[in-house]
């Protein structure tokens, strides 16, 4: 016991550990939700509401109310929370400050493609990759190859440009 | 030495835990359908950042490093969803529990969108449960990246409209329809095994033994 707890709030964790877990959690969510695990929809909600509020957006209509409803909310909180918990948990929480100028903007273009992207295809690769294929939608598939054609391109726009 | 880093950040854990408790007992008080979901959350969070679980590094470092074993256990993460979620769904209906899959409609911004996607995540250092988990952590470039995430989703959701309009989508083909599900589960099982022996192979190759 002396010996099994500090090393599961260690970790890492064998990358094929983590899988089996997640795949449970991500049924459970299933489950629970009746419908899958999805990050995005959800932010570009709280994107759409701070967009309104800061009056950059014209209102269609969503209320806070709506979005403190939404279990979307409540799943992206949780991991970014339970993120930080394992993190502390290892004693490993501290800032880590962006070393180049150039990483700024590539984390901010990366960022906007991402949101993007993903949005115009329904989901990112959680929604739409992970728990489109787990639906067995055909879309699922041909979002992982398009997924993986783009994650090539990027490869090399980072060789080039960022490192 | 690394006992006391270890030991270093326990008061503040244990407050943290506190709030946890604090935080998923108050939210029973309104509805124990969003506690279990935020509980579920928190277990997502957790886990993915202890197994060090980056789908970035899944599709990227075959790429940049010839390394597959981060690609190996999404395989088998995708193996186990599968068939959770077909067991699910056939519970679900013998039961006649609603209960919606991801079936996403089919067009070009299925393709567009996801080539976008993947560069994007490239370029951000993770992907959205990355960025999440990683804005947790303390990574000011992921605060930057979910900055990019929250703008550049809010154009997409807008721009949704525009892309069904000037390309046209067709309804999203699950599989089973068209399949059956014994076929469609067999089909997709396999074919996930002949990438994870694909992503075997490529890692020896790459790297050697």
């Amino acid at each position: 016991m002396n010996k099994i707890l500090p090393t599961i709030f260690h970790g890492p964790w064998a990358y094929w550990i983590g899988a089996i877990i997640l795949g449970v959690l991500n049924i459970l969510v299933l489950i629970v939700r009746r419908e899958p695990w999805g990050i995005t929809y959800n932010i570009a909600l709280w994107g759409e509401w701070i967009g309104t509020n800061l009056g950059v957006l014209n209102d269609r209509g969503l209320t806070i109310h709506n979005l403190m409803a939404a279990t979307g909310t409540y799943l992206n909180l949780g991991l970014i929370l339970g993120a930080l918990w394992a993190t502390l948990v290892a004693s490993q929480v501290r800032f880590k400050p962006i070393r180049d100028k150039k990483f700024f903007f590539s984390a901010l273009i990366g960022g906007l493609l991402m949101g993007y992207g993903a949005r115009i295809a329904y989901g990112c690769n959680i929604g739409a990759l992970l728990n489109g294929i787990a639906s067995s939608s055909l879309t699922g598939w041909i979002f992982a190859i398009a997924v993986f054609s783009g994650a090539w391109l990027g490869s090399k726009l980072l060789l080039k440009y960022l490192m | 030495m690394e006992n006391s880093a270890f030991h270093s950040q326990q008061k503040w854990n244990i407050g943290f835990i506190v709030f946890l408790t604090l935080l998923l007992t108050l939210l029973s008080q309104i509805s124990i359908h969003l506690t279990v979901i935020l509980a579920l959350g928190i277990g997502l969070g957790f886990v993915l950042q202890k197994s060090r679980f980056c789908l970035v590094s899944a599709f990227r470092d075959p790429i940049l490093i010839g390394m597959t074993q981060l690609t190996q256990a999404f395989i088998l993460l995708l193996g186990i969803s599968i068939l959770g979620f077909a067991l699910v769904s056939w519970g679900a209906s013998q039961s006649n529990i609603p209960l919606r899959l991801n079936v996403f409609p089919l067009g070009v911004h299925t393709v567009v969108g996801g080539i976008l996607f993947g560069i994007g995540m490239v370029l951000a250092g993770g992907c959205t449960s990355g960025l999440l988990m990683r804005v947790g952590e303390g990574f000011a470039m992921q605060w930057v990246g979910f900055f990019g995430l929250l703008i550049g989703a809010v154009i997409g959701q807008r721009s949704q409209v525009t892309w069904r309009n000037a390309f046209g989508e067709s309804p999203g083909i699950f599989l089973p329809d068209i399949l059956g599900w014994a076929p469609t589960l067999i089909l997709e099982i396999l074919v996930l095994a002949a990438l994870w022996r694909l992503a075997k192979w490529w890692q020896k190759k790459q790297l050697g033994e």
